[in-house]
């Protein structure tokens, strides 16, 4: 008896030393951009005063890489806030979606309705009726390409776009959907 | 053989030569100076210094500039804030008199570097108001309406432009609002859309208006109206040209690798052109370009494209490349500014460095000896920008 005691009292103890927020770091993204189609989003999460861990996956964004191009160039550099998140999001885009703030670029030109996303369905499928390019499914490395936005890969398994999903809300242990405000989630560089 | 009949074949062969030599030389001189006088090339455009006089009315500031460089005080700054390159700064009326052109009044300075949160800016402040005024050729300056942007001007003096639902730009709001059309510039608003949106007006083909409504991630549908509520979906994408008689438009896919040319009355497609799979391929295009004749002129990944359009056919005519150092990122607006399509004015947007801001410059080339000059830089916050409509070129809508 008094070894189960012991135990349990160990547990307890051991449990208690874990920090309330071990499954709740303060948790954001870094899109570093590089190239229209091979730029790097980083996830990164402090578990610790001054211990950072950090996961990183392909990304796109825009067509050109001038972001003062609506619908056409990269996102413009600086801090975001992020402003909603949604599972089963159904639009233009669909699927796993990350709603950005609106931002002006260097010449004044705001670049609005922004996300981090990829192409899949509502129902976070894949719809490919054509042999063509078709919205939400993605077939290779153009699907990168985007009018503005952040674009994260959703082949193979699991996806980048699952990851990044799965990440957030595992690092973060935010499990809002729908519109609210965090804070500098974002931060673009390059 | 027979050294007279060897002498025969010798002369014979060498006139043979000759007149092929001078057959070719013909076809050769003939190719480079046929109809407009060369042939345009693909390759590098060489550029250098020194554009003195640009080839048209642009605005810049809160100026208003001839071509040979008088200014004209506007009434407020000129800025795109609201419409980036999808519809022009500043539009001149069909009978040269007016100039309407977007502005942008700042509520609150926002420091792009931060977030809205960092700054304090809540959902929903206001931070700006987009207005239109409009400028006529005796100097004086009006507002043509508070919370609007992006003009037209139809043959007729109507005046087509988005009127917001609300005037204030706000922080993390979609900006929505009505197409809208104004019988001269101080007759009553006819709005032509029925649902607000975020719209942006392009261009009039004829009595039809053409325009944009951008959706979720910057998605670009372009419609035509036939009248008011009458509302027809063009294509997916954006608009790179109208035809010189605004029967045509050449229209871009989003991913910005197709063209087609669409009949505006209809929507049929006419030709279509996939600039990956051309010669030589490219990665892109983009919106805004100038059509005249049978040219079209777009921004390219590579600098400038111009297209040839025929009845049923599209082709990529020529590609002149920028040295990517120099235009990191490119051109845009360019406009065929001589009646042959051969000379083009651009603006070139240089982004802002670790130590210098942002500036733009004119860059006026010549597409068949590929050089270019570049015109002195201004801060690219002033918006330097040729005035549409001024030309010289008997041009398409932008």
């Amino acid at each position: 008896m008094k070894v189960r005691a012991a135990i349990a009292a160990a547990v307890l103890a051991v449990t208690l030393m874990i920090p309330a927020n071990a499954f709740a770091y303060l948790t954001w993204f870094e899109f570093t951009r590089q190239s229209n189609i091979s730029s790097t989003l980083t996830m990164a999460w402090q578990y610790g005063p001054g211990y950072y861990g950090t996961q990183s996956w392909r990304a796109g964004s825009g067509v050109s890489t001038d972001a003062c191009w609506i619908g056409h160039g990269w996102l413009p550099t600086g801090y975001y806030d992020l402003k909603g998140h949604w599972d089963n999001y159904n639009g233009a885009i669909a699927g796993r979606v990350f709603y950005l703030q609106n931002k002006p670029c260097w010449n004044g030109t705001w670049r609005t309705e922004l996300f981090v996303h990829s192409e899949e369905t509502a129902g976070q499928g894949q719809y490919c009726p054509t042999a063509g390019d078709d919205p939400y499914c993605w077939e290779g490395d153009y699907d990168y390409y985007s009018n503005g936005c952040i674009k994260v890969s959703r082949a193979a398994y699991p996806s980048d776009l699952r990851l990044v999903h799965d990440g957030w809300h595992g690092k973060s242990g935010d499990y809002r959907h729908g519109y609210f405000t965090i804070n500098n989630w974002l931060y673009v560089r390059g | 053989m027979s050294g007279i009949s060897r002498s025969k074949r010798r002369k014979g062969l060498t006139l043979a030569f000759v007149a092929a030599i001078s057959s070719a030389g013909a076809l050769t001189i003939l190719g480079t100076f046929g109809a407009h006088g060369a042939v345009p090339r693909t390759g590098p455009l060489s550029v250098h210094a020194g554009l003195q006089k640009s080839p048209g009315t642009f605005v810049r500031g809160d100026g208003l500039f001839t071509g040979s460089g008088a200014r004209s005080q506007l009434g407020a700054s000129v800025s795109g804030a609201m419409i980036g390159p999808l519809s022009p700064v500043a539009v001149r009326s069909s009978d040269g008199k007016l100039v309407a052109y977007n502005t942008w009044q700042e509520l609150r300075a926002v420091d792009a570097d931060q977030s809205f949160s960092g700054q304090g800016i809540a959902d929903g402040d206001a931070l700006g108001i987009p207005s239109l005024r409009v400028h006529d050729d005796a100097g004086k300056d009006l507002l043509l309406a508070r919370g609007a942007y992006s003009a037209a001007w139809r043959h007729d003096g109507a005046i087509a432009f988005v009127e917001g639902v609300d005037p204030s730009f706000r922080a993390d709001r979609t900006y929505t609002g009505q197409v809208v059309v104004r019988r001269g510039i101080h007759g009553p608003d006819i709005a032509w859309t029925t649902e607000p949106a975020h719209y942006v007006v392009y261009s009039w083909a004829g009595d039809r208006l053409i325009f944009y409504r951008i959706g979720l991630a910057e998605k670009a549908e372009l419609l035509v109206a036939d009248g008011p509520g009458r509302i027809r979906r063009l294509a997916d994408g954006s608009a790179i040209a109208l035809s010189p008689d605004a029967t045509r438009i050449a229209v871009l896919s989003q991913h910005a690798t197709n063209v087609r040319v669409l009949d505006v009355a209809t929507g049929s497609e006419q030709s279509w052109l996939d600039v990956t799979t051309a010669t030589p391929p490219l990665a892109w295009l983009a919106y805004s370009g100038s059509w005249v004749g049978d040219h079209v002129v777009a921004p390219a990944s590579a600098g400038l494209a111009v297209l040839h359009v025929g009845s049923r056919s599209l082709e990529l005519e020529q590609v002149l490349s920028l040295d990517h150092a120099d235009f990191p990122v490119g051109v845009q607006e360019p406009r065929f500014v001589d009646a042959d399509g051969n000379e083009i004015t651009a603006t070139a947007d240089i982004p802002p460095a670790k130590s210098t801001a942002g500036v733009s410059f004119f860059l006026q080339c010549h597409r068949i000896a590929r050089t270019c000059e570049r015109g002195e830089p201004a801060p690219a916050k002033d918006w330097l920008r040729l005035v549409d409509g001024t030309a010289a070129a008997k041009e398409g809508g932008h």
